[in-house]
C-alpha cells in the first residue's frame, strides 16, 4: 500500500503494538497508525483510498473495521503531534519475514496514558511492571507533549 | 472495538471462539519471534 502511494507512513500500534514488548493480548483488531498522502488541490483527508484499494483486493469492509486476511483491521490517521511523532519515530521490524513498523514502548504508554480508558490503564502498569520502557526517553515525550502532570497522576493513583 | 463488534464476538459458539483463539495464539507466536530483534534494535537506539 505504501508503495503504491495509497499510504504514507505507517505503524502498527494498540494493543497487538503492544504485544511486540509485552506478553500476548487476546486483542482481535488491529489498530494501524497512518499519515496519508494529500491530494493535489486538497486540504481534505480521506480513509476511501484505502477502502478502495483493499477493497478491490478482495477486503471486507466490517463495521468500523476493513478485514485483512482474517484480521480486522482499523487505519487511523494521526489526531495530534504525539501520533504523528509515534509514527515517523516507529521501529522497523519484521514478522515471519514481512518487514512492518511499530510504534515504540514510550510512545504506545504516552497514547495509552493520554486515551485515558481503564484498559489503557492496564497496559501501562503491563508496561511498568515488565520494565518494557526506557523512562528516560519516556519522560521526554511526555514533557514534549504535556503530558507530565497526567503521568504524575497515574503513578500517584496506580504506582504505588 | 465498539460495543456492536464486542457482541457480535461474544455471540459466538464456544468452538468459533476457539477457532478465534487458534488464530490469534498463532499471531502472538509470530509477533513473539519478532521481539527479541526488536529488543535488539531498541537497544541500539
Amino acid at each position: 500500500m505504501q508503495s503504491d502511494g495509497v499510504i504514507g507512513e505507517y505503524a502498527i500500534g494498540g494493543a497487538v503494538g503492544a504485544t511486540f514488548y509485552l506478553e500476548p493480548s487476546a486483542t482481535l483488531d488491529v489498530d494501524i497508525f497512518v499519515t496519508l498522502p494529500v491530494p493535489s488541490g486538497s486540504s481534505l483527508l480521506s480513509l476511501s483510498p484505502i477502502y478502495d484499494y483493499l477493497t478491490s483486493r478482495g477486503c471486507l469492509v466490517k463495521s468500523e473495521y476493513i478485514v485483512i486476511g482474517d484480521w480486522p483491521v482499523q487505519f487511523l490517521p494521526p489526531s495530534d503531534d504525539l501520533e504523528r511523532e509515534a509514527i515517523a519515530e516507529a521501529i522497523e521490524t519484521e514478522v515471519e519475514g514481512v518487514s512492518t513498523r511499530v510504534v515504540t514502548a514510550e510512545h504506545l504508554v504516552a497514547i495509552a496514558l493520554r486515551t485515558g480508558r481503564p484498559k489503557d490503564r492496564a497496559r501501562i502498569l503491563q508496561f511498568i511492571e515488565q520494565e518494557a520502557v526506557n523512562k528516560t526517553t519516556l519522560d521526554a515525550i511526555l514533557i514534549r507533549h504535556g503530558l507530565s502532570v497526567k503521568w504524575a497522576e497515574f503513578k500517584k493513583k496506580f504506582d504505588e | 472495538m465498539s460495543k456492536e463488534t464486542r457482541k457480535q464476538l461474544a455471540s459466538l459458539s464456544f468452538s468459533e471462539k476457539l477457532k478465534l483463539l487458534e488464530k490469534l495464539r498463532e499471531r502472538n507466536l509470530a509477533i513473539a519471534a519478532a521481539r527479541e530483534k526488536l529488543k535488539k534494535l531498541r537497544e541500539q537506539k
